[in-house]
């Protein structure tokens, strides 16, 4: 990984995303200040060629930054806002200053993060990019929940359906988050168990917590792998993202994510089902990242009918180094 | 905390022993019934270890002038994922060629390894691992099978268990007390090599719940030791076996136990056709298998750099473990529906690996010893 940039990030990051600061977003509070900063900091251009005014950095290189925004439960659009950008670079139209969220295409609509700070909303008609304006268009208070609004553009002026691709950069940008976030809570967990002092010891010193814990190690890794595996440009997507890389991975961080959620509450106790505590800003990202671009069961079967219906009838050891094998960045760039 | 493990590739140069050794499986493994192949790293057969021999394919990381390839870390990778996902009989020479060999080069005299080395690269030393005894599992250090000095070598006395494979083994390299008294834990541990052709030496193999007799129990009776038996330094035991479990935590066989059973159902699935859940399932699988195989080769990579990723290995192995036990659980969920009849060999092979899979996460260590070892690495302990 390339740590100036995640460096960069991360200090970003600790300066204008502190807790507050993500809670008063949240709450409606204007992103302005952070999301200038970003704007400022290049980040969000890391995906356009140079050619087109970019960065042009590979997707292992943006990944660092993605999982940064993930560890700070940053309510922004971060990675899709990259992503929106690098495909509006490539079909040679105009890129917007100001947040862009990738649309889950439905019934002519899309859906998107709750209450959300975006101002943009991209969509794909007759396989064209087709960028909307939120404020433009109605919320279906009927199908509103905390996983998502749905949004309808008067006159039929919403999107198509849309081509595979740009759900499968949606769910590479929540993935990448969601590892990101993992890490975060690991660190919290950690942390809290040895300080929580019960029985005249820290609970990090109870065998039942020290394997809980060792579990959710696991996991952590496991998801960070799954990004990194993610993030190798070998597929016809955008900057070279492959569907069934995203199809593996999302799964695999779907199901890490769960389980961290699961022990990091178990860990906390009471206080981490306090409002006032930052923990269910990081598992409530993990929450709505598994309900975007698709779940464990709709990657799984994506990728399990690949498997069986590709002509060359491999076996699965074959088929995990044909399509989902570690390359380095230096061989893949 | 833990240090990331790094996305590392195989290098093409190692790569490129792949095809050879594909088509070499097709011809010899090919026709062995599933339900063998599904044995894994614990099927045994000295023809099948000669011909892996004749063709330099053992001791692929020994250095040349003891027989060996003086390949890296990666291209033996290379060559055991590819015996294991084709259920290659390989356990004959396994210890030998994973940890025995390793273990000598590193720590052996000279003329150990001049002894040693080239005869396991000809499949004519097999090895087994003497660590377990009757009163002596997870806690390793507990061990009172002794080695005294005297005259002429060293008398060895006391008993091992659950030792793979003595029964077809030229040597042990047991785990043994030299000096002072259980009290004394680690100290005073030493590994010495046992010809278990000795006098003195009783092996009584034990059925396991398969049907096999794959491992034994082992009673020394008065057994002289040449002077030369001991491995390493006396009383650096502890030391060698710990850095020996490192480089067995974390290989390909700590995710392909099962590589068998998930081949054949895919296989019937092609041909029978699948639900949408077994799709899902078969995907989650593999996603699984990916991202496990990335790790393993993340820690490969890093043994190679000369790191001692200890506690990366030991989360490696359990996770991987995990998935080799969770493929029979979740394969035989979604094959008992009442009609439904897979093949024969789909079902003995699930027979196989569920009944054999609960020895996953035990040998070579414990799920929960495992996941001490990470707390430890978390600085939780
Ligand atoms: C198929 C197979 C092959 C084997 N081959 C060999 C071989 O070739 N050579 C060899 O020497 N040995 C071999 N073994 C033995 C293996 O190393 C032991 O089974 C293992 O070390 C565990 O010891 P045990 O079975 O005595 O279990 P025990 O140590 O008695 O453990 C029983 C249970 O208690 C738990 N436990 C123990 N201590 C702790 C602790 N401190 N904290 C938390 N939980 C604890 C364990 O995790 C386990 O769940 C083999 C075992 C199997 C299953």
């Amino acid at each position: 990984m390339d740590s100036l940039l995640l460096r960069s990030a991360e200090e970003l990051f600790s300066r204008h995303a502190s807790s507050d600061a993500v809670r008063a977003i949240r709450a409606g509070g204007s992103p302005g200040a952070l999301w200038r900063e970003l704007q400022a900091s290049g980040f969000l251009d890391a995906l356009v060629p140079e050619t087109a005014g970019g960065t042009g950095l590979g997707l292992a290189e943006a990944l660092p930054v993605l999982m940064a925004a993930g560890r700070f439960a940053v309510p922004l659009p971060v990675g899709e806002t990259m992503l929106a950008r690098a495909v509006l670079a490539e079909a040679g139209q105009e890129r917007p200053e100001g947040t862009i969220l990738l649309g889950e295409p439905f019934d002519g609509g899309a859906r998107v993060p709750a209450s959300s700070a975006a101002e943009w909303v991209l969509l794909s008609r007759n396989a064209a990019p087709l960028l909307r304006r939120a404020e433009e268009a109605q919320r279906d208070d009927r199908m509103a929940s905390p996983f998502g609004d749905l949004l309808r553009w008067p006159g039929d002026a919403g999107g198509d359906g849309g081509p595979e691709e740009l759900h499968a950069a949606g769910a590479w940008a929540e993935l990448a988050a969601m590892a990101g976030a993992m890490e975060r809570i690991l660190e919290s967990t950690v942390r809290h168990a040895q300080e929580r002092v019960q029985f005249g010891r820290p609970v990090a010193a109870f065998q039942a917590v020290q394997q809980q814990i060792s579990v959710m190690t696991e996991d952590v890794f496991a998801a960070r792998m799954a990004a990194q595996l993610a993030s190798v440009p070998d597929g016809p997507g955008i900057a070279g993202l492959n569907p069934l890389r995203i199809a593996a991975a999302k799964l695999r961080v779907g199901e890490a994510a769960m389980r961290v959620s699961a022990i990091a509450h178990a860990v906390h106790g009471a206080m981490g089902i306090t409002e006032e505590m930052d923990l269910h800003l990081l598992t409530g990202r993990l929450q709505a990242g598994r309900m975007r671009f698709g779940g464990e069961a709709h990657w799984g079967a994506r990728l399990g009918r690949h498997f069986l219906r590709a002509g060359d009838a491999m076996d699965p050891l074959a088929f995990v180094r044909a399509h989902l094998g570690p390359m380095e960045p230096e061989t893949t760039a | 905390m833990i240090g990331a493990l790094p996305l590392s590739a195989i290098p093409p140069e190692d790569e490129a022993l792949r095809p050879e050794i594909r088509a070499f499986l097709r011809d010899e493994v090919g026709h062995i019934p599933a339900e063998r192949r599904a044995r894994s790293w614990m099927g045994f057969d000295a023809a099948f270890s000669r011909k892996l021999a004749e063709r330099g394919w053992l001791g692929l990381t020994f250095p040349k002038e003891y027989g060996g390839a003086g390949r890296g870390a990666l291209a033996r990778y290379v060559l055991v994922e590819e015996l294991l996902a084709a259920g290659a009989p390989v356990s004959a020479h396994w210890i030998a060629d994973r940890q025995s060999g390793p273990l000598i080069q590193r720590f052996g005299t000279e003329a150990q390894r001049r002894f040693f080395l080239p005869r396991i690269c000809r499949a004519e030393a097999f090895f087994c691992i003497g660590m377990s005894e009757p009163n002596t599992g997870s806690d390793l250090a507990s061990v009172t099978t002794r080695a005294a000095r005297e005259e002429g070598g060293w008398r060895l006395n006391g008993e091992k268990v659950w030792t793979t494979n003595a029964q077809h083994s030229h040597y042990m390299i047991a785990l043994v007390r030299t000096s002072g008294t259980p009290a004394d834990r680690q100290k005073g541990l030493s590994q010495v090599v046992v010809d278990l052709h000795a006098p003195g030496v009783r092996i009584s193999p034990i059925r396991d719940l398969a049907g096999d007799a794959h491992f034994s129990a082992v009673v020394f009776d008065d057994v002289l030791l040449p002077p030369d038996a001991l491995i390493g330094e006396e009383g650096s035991g502890w030391m060698q076996v710990n850095a020996e479990l490192a480089f067995e935590r974390s290989g390909p066989e700590r995710v392909l136990s099962s590589a068998v059973l998930l081949d054949e159902w895919s296989r019937w699935l092609r041909e029978a056709g699948a639900t949408e859940a077994a799709e899902a399932l078969l995907g989650r699988l593999l996603a699984h298998l990916a991202v496990l195989r990335a790790m393993s080769i993340g820690v490969t990579g890093r043994l190679m750099a000369g790191e001692s990723p200890v506690v990366e290995a030991a989360l490696v192995k359990d996770l991987g473990t995990e998935f080799e036990q969770m493929i029979p659980a979740v394969v035989a969920d979604i094959l008992a529906r009442p009609g439904l009849v897979a093949s024969g060999p789909l079902m003995r092979s699930l027979a196989y690996t569920a009944a054999m899979a609960p020895s996953f996460s035990l040998r070579g260590g414990t799920r929960e010893i495992l996941r001490g070892m990470i707390a430890r690495g978390m600085g939780l302990r």
